[in-house]
């Protein structure tokens, strides 16, 4: 009896189906093929998703409030760009690293006073950042990559700090942060009451204009920091990076079982939803399955884990209503 | 219970798939694996290069799989496809690089696993593999510089020595790209006639080729050559230019020789293309993959003959 009430309670919590969704895939890839489950490859697959992790943590704030933002791909060039040029003339690298995430946070900042301030819809303030910061990105770097950086900027990429690779260990270290904030934070709570009742929300006394304005600037933040990694991963800063990124990173934060109406989700979710997103495309790659079938194979999961944790909470709410 | 029930229902695709895949691979176990990544197969050039190649393995007995990211600008997901298939235990990477700086580190750490990495149609950048101390076996493609130089002779012989000429760039920072405009120009350089009045990016698609070649004949309306680093462009300004009822005017001339551009050529839309031969690359790279896993030395450079098609 008490461990079916563990399952349930299990069953219960927000993430379950995400994290169901991911066992599986993985139990499905560790049978197909005999090299998914070697330690190697599966720091691999962390490693490879910590570029939308990153991203995927500011864009589960963002959409908790009910918002989007377009612009964190282009922002990711941005700040790229911003990081490869300080590092070209010669400043060290703590500096230009500074410099990138100060573009990140400047332009974020901006997408948030768009929206509050100039009541602009989030899609398209955003939209409108999005074209600018590819803009810019490709005016400051004239249209062409910026390469080949100095070793202390590339041990964000290589380096594995206690075995762990540094980028998975940053992503991690975020998502507790970002866990932290969003459950046991006033500030975090009102991100949650923000997306479920805005209006209520202000009513209540809270400055949501403020709160909202910081949200955008910590996806433009998180964009940055995803700059940052990608940059030293490549040993390069390309004004072209970062497009289609804004998708996967709504896509993991959406498999992550963060509703896009706002209001309930969770980071960990989101966390998940990334994972789940490089072991499938790592899981296609070492089946040697087609680049066309790739595609199709990656639209049809998140439409089924979205609907897998769609059918969970209406079982959730069913017992819960038929308990109380 | 229902719940199981639903769960079941709605995970059997997956698996399905899965299993299919694994059924797929799991009867050529015996044969050696070698990996084929491109740019993009959206792209005819390497969805040709890839029949070439499939032809050479099925004939020599190897396994080939064959990947590349969805976008040709993705350097990121091409560095992941080369490190997936490092973990898959490949014994060859058979690779045209999205960026050639940018993909220095994957090519790193396939020297760190043993597995020799073979560049085709374009190079990794010379002083950025020795920086990182990697190496690669061996390039196989063409001489784009010289492509360049014969759609620019071809320009200036056809026009007399003089024109207005547009020029659609490919992916900043490309190498193949870049070496064809480097080899255009050069044959530009000595004739006053012969000016390029505007030179933009189009990223070698063929929808951005388009727009790109409508706001220059706005700018420029009296352009009379255009040269496009890849014929997908050449095919998107086509049409542009013959939106703008100036089809007569402008000789274009494009690079690749695909099937399109081939067939626009005959019905005298299009001037010119360069032809390179990439299913000849795909099969030069299947051989040399087959003489690497054999321990057979292989020659640093392969050229792959072009030809001018008018």
């Amino acid at each position: 009896m008490t461990s079916r009430a563990t399952v349930r309670r299990l069953l219960s919590s927000r993430e379950a189906g995400t994290v169901l969704g991911l066992l599986v895939l993985c139990v499905g890839l560790w049978i197909a093929t005999p090299f998914f489950a070697t330690a190697a490859n599966l720091a691999n697959v962390a490693e490879q998703s910590a570029i939308i992790g990153v991203i995927a943590i500011g864009m589960t704030f963002v959409i908790l409030t009910g918002g989007i933002d377009l612009s964190v791909g282009s922002l990711v060039a941005l700040a790229g760009v911003v990081i490869g040029l300080a590092l070209q003339r010669g400043l060290p690298v703590s500096v230009a690293v500074a410099l990138g995430l100060l573009a990140g946070v400047v332009a974020g900042t901006l997408n948030g006073l768009m929206i509050t301030r100039g009541s602009l819809p989030p899609f398209i303030a955003t939209l409108g950042m999005m074209s600018v910061a590819r803009g810019a990105a490709l005016m400051l770097s004239d249209g062409r990559p910026i390469s080949g950086f100095p070793d202390a900027l590339r041990v964000v990429a290589t380096g594995s700090p206690l075995g762990i690779p540094a980028p998975v260990l940053l992503m991690l270290l975020l998502y507790a942060l970002a866990y932290f904030v969003l459950t046991r934070t006033v500030a975090g709570r009102y991100v949650y009451a923000i997306g479920g009742n805005e209006e209520a929300t202000r009513l209540s006394g809270v400055n949501v204009a403020f709160h909202k304005t910081v949200v955008y600037a910590v996806s433009g933040l998180a964009s940055a920091v995803c700059a940052m990694l990608l940059v030293a991963r490549l040993n390069s800063a390309q004004p072209v990076a970062g497009m289609g990124y804004e998708l996967d990173a709504i896509a993991a934060v959406v498999i992550g079982g963060t509703s896009l109406l706002g209001g309930s989700g969770s980071v960990i979710g989101t966390l998940v939803g990334a994972l789940i997103m490089s072991v499938l495309r790592n899981g296609l790659n070492l089946l040697g399955v087609s680049s066309y079938l790739q595609q199709v194979a990656i639209g049809v999961v998140i439409i089924v884990a979205v609907l897998i944790d769609m059918a969970l909470r209406r079982r959730v709410q069913r017992s819960s209503s038929h308990s109380a | 219970m229902t719940l199981t029930r639903l769960l079941r229902r709605l995970m059997m695709p997956a698996f399905a798939l899965l299993l299919a895949a694994c059924n797929r691979s799991g009867d050529t176990a015996a044969k050696p694996t070698i990996a084929l990544v491109v740019k993009t197969l959206n792209n005819q050039f390497f969805i040709d290069m890839e029949a070439g190649a499939k032809a050479a393995a099925d004939s020599l007995g190897l396994e080939l799989i064959v990947q590349a990211p969805e976008r040709e600008i993705d350097v990121e997901r091409q560095m992941q496809i080369v490190e997936n298939l490092i973990q898959r235990q490949v014994r060859v990477i058979l690779l045209v690089p999205n960026g050639s700086r940018e993909i220095v580190p994957a090519v790193v750490k396939a020297n760190a696993a043993n597995i020799p990495v073979v560049t085709v149609d374009t190079r990794v950048d010379a002083a950025s593999l020795a920086a990182a101390g990697g190496r690669v076996a061996t390039f196989i493609g063409s001489d784009n510089a010289d492509g360049g130089r014969m759609a620019g002779a071809f320009l200036v012989e056809r026009l007399g020595g003089t024109a207005q000429i547009a020029v659609l760039e490919g992916v900043p920072g490309h190498e193949t790209a870049d070496a064809r405009l480097r080899g255009f120009r050069a044959a530009l350089a000595g004739v006053t006639g012969m000016q390029v009045v505007a030179s933009q990016p189009a990223n070698m698609e063929r929808d951005q080729a388009f727009n790109v070649t409508q706001n220059i004949l706005q700018s420029h309306p009296g352009i009379t050559a255009l040269f496009a680093c890849n014929d997908v462009m050449a095919l998107g300004a086509l049409e542009a230019i013959a939106a703008a009822g100036k089809a007569s005017q402008v000789s274009v001339v494009g690079f690749d020789a695909q099937d399109d551009a081939r067939k626009a050529i005959s019905e005298k839309r299009m001037a010119a293309t360069i032809a390179q031969n990439p299913r000849e690359m795909g099969r030069m790279a299947v051989l040399t993959a087959a003489r690497l896993i054999k321990g057979e030395s292989v020659a640093a450079e392969q050229p792959v003959p072009i030809s001018l098609v008018k």
